[in-house]
């Protein structure tokens, strides 16, 4: 949209600070865990929530509620960052927003894949990223897998989507689709960045999470021992694999686990890994990683007040609200124990 | 344009129109204030964007927007002391 001009760091971190003191507390999260899904719904009500509960209070119920309540706050409020911020700012921004365009392209391909009608499928989509209202509308017509390709060519998924139809058509299979949006959104996030301090650090931080997303492919590949190809997987863009070294990589997990503790990451995951081989569990590496990158882009953004830092930072904090609430909501439903949910959140 | 420079600066360094006091220190209070208005860009749109978030805000973004006025005042002083 507006990505030339003077940008306005000020203004989008003054608001973005707001918001992020209106997150949830770690204190909230455990008041969180001991309620059933309707009560969390009502205290969903008293705060940030509150329209979004009200507005989907009559048509959903329960867990389902909550969860489409919290994408649509989510969407409302990173559509806001787009909408107050300008030139440069908005331009990094939007590189990391596109994630959700690309989560609602595959989500309307894999819908449209299994028959799902249209109603289904736009209750499925946050409507947080670049994409119009009227572009979502286009790719929701759309009747078959083709036309929403066609629809896309324009965008940044273009490129790759229409090789990776011919693909889709001999085997049938979703895969080829699906790697190729997210080599469009991969491939373009780290496009020309500007050169100055705060944008080469947001940059590592983006590489960083490349890499962590390729080291938790890898590792479920090495424990699931099934015989795919991890190529198919592999995210360019990352210093900590080259596609040749995965390969080998996935044979042996413990090859694995030290090729991770020697790379430059090493330090910060030490004890993420160690956790890993005591006890074993894919979910508290998944979130140990996740709560390293968290911690790194807080510090990113006390670091550099007037950059990027601080809205990535909010990005992150406010996407992790969203999932440990559904969590706890998804962990109540199952009648899971409290130690249990709480070992799926990940607070800092 | 560059012709016109040196010459202004001839002009202003050889007739002395600098040297007279009161000229040095109109400059002086121009500078202040382009200065401040400078600062007060940066905090004014910071103090938008927080009274947008919470209305209350209003008082302390208006006094932390025009604190950097003060240094014009102080360049003002000179004005006098001249």
């Amino acid at each position: 949209m507006n990505t030339s001009g003077t940008s306005n760091p000020e203004y989008v971190n003054a608001r973005v600070r707001a918001r992020r003191a209106a997150l949830f507390t770690d204190d909230e999260y455990r008041k969180l865990v001991r309620m059933s899904p309707a009560e969390i719904a009502r205290r969903m009500e008293e705060t940030e929530y509150e329209a979004e509960i009200n507005a989907l209070g009559t048509r959903h119920s329960g867990v389902d509620l909550i969860e489409y309540a919290l994408n649509r706050n989510l969407a409302k409020h990173f559509d806001d960052l787009l909408d107050f911020s300008e030139g440069k700012v908005y331009d990094l921004i939007a590189r990391y927003l596109r994630k959700f365009d690309a989560w609602n392209a595959k989500t309307i391909i894999r819908g449209l894949y299994v028959g799902a009608d249209r109603d289904s499928i736009e209750t499925d989509l946050i409507r947080a990223g670049e994409f119009s209202d009227r572009m979502i509308s286009r790719l929701l017509d759309a009747g078959t897998i083709e036309d929403v390709v066609t629809i896309l060519e324009g965008t940044i998924f273009g490129e790759g989507l229409t090789e990776a139809y011919t693909d889709y058509e001999e085997t049938d299979l979703l895969v080829p689709l699906e790697n190729a949006i997210d080599r469009g959104f991969y491939g373009h996030l780290l496009d020309d960045l500007p050169n100055t301090e705060p944008v080469q650090l947001y940059r590592e931080f983006l590489v960083a999470e490349i890499d962590f997303r390729n080291a938790r492919n890898a590792l479920r590949l090495a424990r699931s021992g099934a015989d795919i190809d991890p190529a198919a997987y592999y995210i360019d863009g990352g210093k900590l694999f080259s596609p040749s070294e995965l390969n080998t990589l996935v044979q042996d997990q413990e090859e694995l686990v030290s090729h991770i503790r020697e790379s430059s990451y090493g330090r910060e995951l030490t004890d993420v890994l160690d956790e890993l081989e005591d006890v074993d569990s894919m979910i508290s590496f998944e979130r140990g990683i996740e709560k390293v990158l968290l911690a790194y882009s807080k510090r990113l953004g006390n670091v550099y007040p007037m950059s990027i830092a601080p809205v990535i930072s909010y990005i992150l904090a406010k996407e992790r609200e969203v999932e440990n609430i559904r969590a706890i909501a998804r962990g109540r439903e199952a009648g899971l124990s409290q130690s249990e949910i709480e070992s799926e959140l990940v607070i800092l | 344009m560059i012709e016109t420079t040196t010459e202004f600066a001839n002009v202003v360094l050889q007739e002395g129109t600098l040297t007279d006091p009161s000229a040095a220190a109109a400059l002086g209070v121009g500078l202040a204030a382009l200065g401040a208005g400078y600062a007060e860009r940066g905090i004014g749109s910071a103090a938008v964007g927080a009274m947008a978030e919470n209305e209350d805000l209003f008082v302390n973004g208006l006094i932390l927007t025009v604190l950097p006025e003060t240094i014009v005042i102080l360049a003002l002083v000179v004005v006098f002391l001249v």
